[in-house]
């Protein structure tokens, strides 16, 4: 493989932590020959050099499933090539500052402002100051308004950028949805700006932006003018009249037909998921109405169980990994799940290969393919049910039973099992000291039923371990909660104790969220464009790898905020049905009018069917493909547009 | 089944007889700052990804069973390290090299494998000394020199705690075959379980006795370059080492 030496030398990489992070050389990355010619002889290259970017550190980019996906999907094109690029930890990127080194591609070992474009994904709000680290690094004006036509072109996308306007400065283009053809379109668009750099009549970088913005899913933040008021909320008005005011998502219609990368890049080191991944469908039936991914990802589309052996039979034989994580929301709602796990099963059968099942809702048959699956040590039982009562979780519509939760256990008890975690949000719309202290109640009712199967059994049980987990609420946008506010601090810090106060028993712990963390978060999710310059500066000051419990320093965070004439209420706060949303101008398919019925619902206490069950008009159906969408009646039309 | 039938059964399994193939192996490039445990999983997956017979341990965990002679340091390269990797079945070590040099990633290389009974004494058991190539400037007289001090003691860092020891002894012979080149030399050392010679320590006492400048200690290029069994001088390199089976008596 030909390609730059590194811009480092032994002693410096000998300096940092896991120096296996910065050298790449994996099995599976892709180096384009054809270009590197073209670069010795010419100095020029005609491929489109994209760096795909992780702003998290390599462990944990190189587990991510988009950027797997979006590597191989550009890098099968004949013009594109794909490199990756990570955040260096702190001690690398200090090195980097000291020797005046540029953040590189791993492939070529490129700096970062060589190529055309560098795209983020962006999968957490924690992560955003890690993309200033970024281009910091590399050279690259952080404002998309100061970088010229030599710069290369700053894009994003992931579940968080569908509410990117706290970033949106920063970016030239968003990508809103599944990338994978629209990536490849925009790709093709930042070529022809390429290439006609060589020709009498180049295109300006102003064009490339109008140009993008014919691209369904594409967003161009500068296309916009953006202005705020306590009244009615944020204002974004296009500055030209043919720009589109509203961003529709992209999906993909049918997953068996669409790239997946079956030779994902298999790193050296040990990674945080150190595992390959078979993405089984996309969407969730469930609409859990604190839970953004079950709007954000909707309509439900399901792989053909052919499609995924053969899938999950490839990715075995190309990686060598010993395990395979089966990814999705819910898994075991995909409608042939039991046929999937056991020709899976089948599959690896002799060659110590195991399943790893995240997200299975327990049954009978759940437990028995669990059994099947640890052929060793029995790991602990997980379950979600979000709120202590039967009440709060039908206004979160959060579809378990406390009677299929004793069922179940009863039946895994009986198995052996004895680690059982819980885990529940505090700060819940509409929830009462009593729906906090029935989170307690709960937990010690399992306990009670674990030594009562010991007594009908007469097993030798073990120890019995529960672990209740208590994350905070957030209001996420595109949710029915999306108007909430998140409980103060305060507030939150009484709930907790007076669960921990109700937790007697020595079998069960109880384990907590950072408040902090949580409350900088509903700031970045539902902030807007006013937060540009405080990330900035934040960012500035030093404030970076916010995802990092050690290194998120909120108090400073505050002092910037404040600065700025902002404070956390201003985006904590319950937000009006009647104003206008900072992100309003983007539309995931599931409306506005019906995450407010399903709000109201919420105050009634009442659920909603799942997808499954009966459509409940969500507006999904515009796109006119997934599983509510075949089976759909007459309701959903009214909810079809946007 | 319950927890106690798994445990059960995981004791009554029969031995399996192991086809060891005993590998001779070299690495540089972007695989040199890994460490041994990345190592060692990266030969593995490479094993798998050819679909080679490896043998599994038996137990809660199955592992295949690949055994290194010597753990690598990050950051140390290698023209000469070994690994015995057990297969199920016989393999022919010709193939077995050319298939797994096929799946591992660029800057690791099987150079020769040779089909072994399984071996009564661990590979690692036999490693007494090992020899090292050192390429940095002016790095030959400096360790000229230290050969020549009764005593080079260095602070090394065990379990959090920095503890003083002294590695003259370990050092046991300079080779002299690039004895015209003053910016490379090949050292003999001890090696193993019991002694072993660290490369690092090796330049941290040139530095602090020997005058080796700090920065050009730290940019050494450090490589392996064999690993001997027997009570030097009297060395076998580990892959002419006769090999007691089981079934000798």
């Amino acid at each position: 493989m030909r390609q730059n030496p590194l811009p480092l030398s032994r002693a410096d990489l000998m300096k940092v932590e896991s120096p296996a992070r910065y050298v790449g050389g994996e099995v599976n990355a892709v180096v384009k020959e054809e270009m590197l010619e073209e670069l010795e002889k010419t100095g020029r290259t005609s491929f489109l050099r994209f760096a795909f970017c992780f702003p998290d550190i390599y462990e944990i980019g190189m587990s991510n499933l988009a950027l797997q996906i979006l590597y191989h999907v550009m890098n099968e094109d004949p013009h594109i090539a794909c490199e990756r690029a990570f955040s260096p930890w702190l001690d690398m990127d200090a090195l980097m500052r000291e020797k005046n080194v540029k953040l590189y591609s791993l492939e070529t070992k490129t700096p970062l402002d060589q190529f055309d474009v560098l795209g983020f994904t962006l999968g957490y709000e924690m992560c955003y100051t890690n993309v200033l680290q970024m281009l910091d690094l590399s050279g690259i004006p952080f404002y998309s308004k100061n970088r010229g036509e030599n710069d290369p072109i700053i894009c994003c996308g992931g579940p968080v950028a569908y509410n990117i306007e706290p970033m949106a400065d920063f970016f030239d283009i968003v990508m809103m949805g599944e990338g994978e053809e629209m990536i490849l379109e925009f790709c093709e668009k930042v070529r022809e700006y390429k290439l006609s750099k060589e020709t009498d009549h180049p295109m300006t970088r102003a064009e490339l932006l109008r140009a993008c913005d014919e691209i369904e899913g594409i967003y161009v933040p500068s296309l916009y003018e953006c202005s705020y008021n306590h009244e009615i909320g944020a204002h974004l008005r296009p500055k030209y009249e043919d720009v589109k005011t509203m961003i529709k998502k992209r999906i993909i219609k049918d997953l068996d037909k669409v790239t997946y990368p079956t030779d994902p890049v298999v790193s050296n080191m040990r990674v945080v998921h150190d595992r390959t991944y078979l993405e089984v469908f996309r969407g969730c039936i469930r609409g859990c109405r604190f839970c953004q991914a079950g709007f954000v990802y909707r309509p439900v589309r399901e792989k053909s169980v052919d499609v995924l052996c053969e899938q999950g039979r490839q990715l075995e034989k190309n990686t060598g990994y010993d395990e395979m994580g089966l990814l999705s929301l819910s898994t075991s709602d995909y409608t042939k799940f039991p046929e999937l796990a056991e020709n899976l099963l089948e599959t690896f059968e002799g060659h110590h290969t195991s399943l790893s099942l995240p997200s299975l809702r327990l049954d009978s048959f759940s437990l028995d393919l669990m059994e099947k699956v640890q052929s060793t040590r029995k790991s602990g039982l997980t379950f979600a049910p979000e709120a202590g009562t039967q009440r709060l979780r039908d206004v979160i519509n959060k579809n378990i039973r406390e009677e299929d939760i004793f069922s179940s256990l009863r039946l895994a008890f009986q198995g052996g099992w004895s680690t059982v975690k819980l885990y529940f949000m505090l700060g819940l719309p509409t929830e009462t000291d009593e729906d906090v202290i029935a989170i307690a109640d709960l937990a010690s009712r399992i306990e009670k039923l674990y030594f009562d199967v010991g007594r009908e059994t007469g097993q030798r049980m073990r120890r019995l371990d529960i672990t209740v987990s208590t994350s905070l609420f957030i209001p996420k946008p595109f949710t029915p909660f999306q108007w909430e506010k998140q409980d103060s601090k305060e507030e939150l810090i009484r709930k907790q104790k007076l669960l921990k106060d109700h937790i007697r028993s020595r079998n069960i712990h109880y384990a907590w969220h950072d408040f902090d963390s949580s409350v900088w978060e509903v700031v970045l999710a539902r902030g807007d464009r006013r937060l540009a310059p405080v990330l900035l500066e934040g960012y500035q000051k030093g404030l970076f790898y916010d995802a990092w419990d050690d290194h998120f320093k909120f108090n400073q965070w505050l002092e910037v905020l404040t600065s700025h004439g902002l404070s956390v209420d201003d985006f904590a706060r319950a937000f009006s049905e009647e104003e206008t949303l900072p992100w309003d101008h983007v539309s995931v398919g599931v409306t506005k009018k019906f995450l407010l019925s399903e709000r109201h619902h919420a105050y009634k206490e009442e659920t909603t069917a799942s997808c499954r069950e009966n459509c409940a008009g969500c507006g999904v159906a515009c796109f006119g493909v997934g599983e509510c969408f075949a089976n759909r009646d007459a309701m959903a039309k009214e909810g079809g547009e946007s | 089944m319950l927890q106690s039938e798994l445990e059960k059964k995981m004791t009554t399994q029969a031995h399996q007889t192991a086809y060891v193939q005993r590998c001779r192996f070299a690495r540089e490039g972007a695989t040199t700052y890994l460490g041994h445990l990345d190592l060692m999983t990266v030969f593995e997956r490479a094993a798998r990804r050819a679909e080679l017979p490896i043998l599994y341990s038996q137990g809660y965990n199955p592992r295949p069973m690949m055994v290194f002679a010597l753990p690598l340091g990050v950051g140390i390269e290698s023209t000469c390290d070994y690994l015995d990797i057990s297969l199920e079945c016989p393999y022919d070590a010709g193939d077995f090299a050319k298939e797994m040099n096929a799946a591992l990633p660029e800057g690791l290389r099987i150079l020769s494998a040779k089909s072994i009974p399984e071996p009564k004494d661990s590979i690692m058991s036999l490693v007494t000394t090992a020899s090292y190539r050192f390429e940095a400037k002016g790095i030959r007289p400096a360790l000229l020199k230290a050969m020549e001090k009764d005593a080079l003691i260095v602070t090394k860092m065990a379990k959090g705690k920095a503890k003083d020891t002294d590695i003259r002894p370990l050092l046991l012979a300079v080779k002299s075959e690039q004895d015209e080149d003053a910016d490379v030399v090949e050292i003999i050392t001890l090696a193993g379980s019991a002694n072993n010679a660290r490369p690092d320590l090796i330049l941290q006492s040139l530095k602090q006795y020997c005058g080796l400048d700090a920065e050009i200690a730290e940019n050494a290029r450090v490589v392996r370059t064999g690993l001997y069994a027997g009570n030097y001088p009297d060395t076998t390199p580990i892959e002419d080492c006769p090999v007691r089976s089981w079934s000798d008596s």
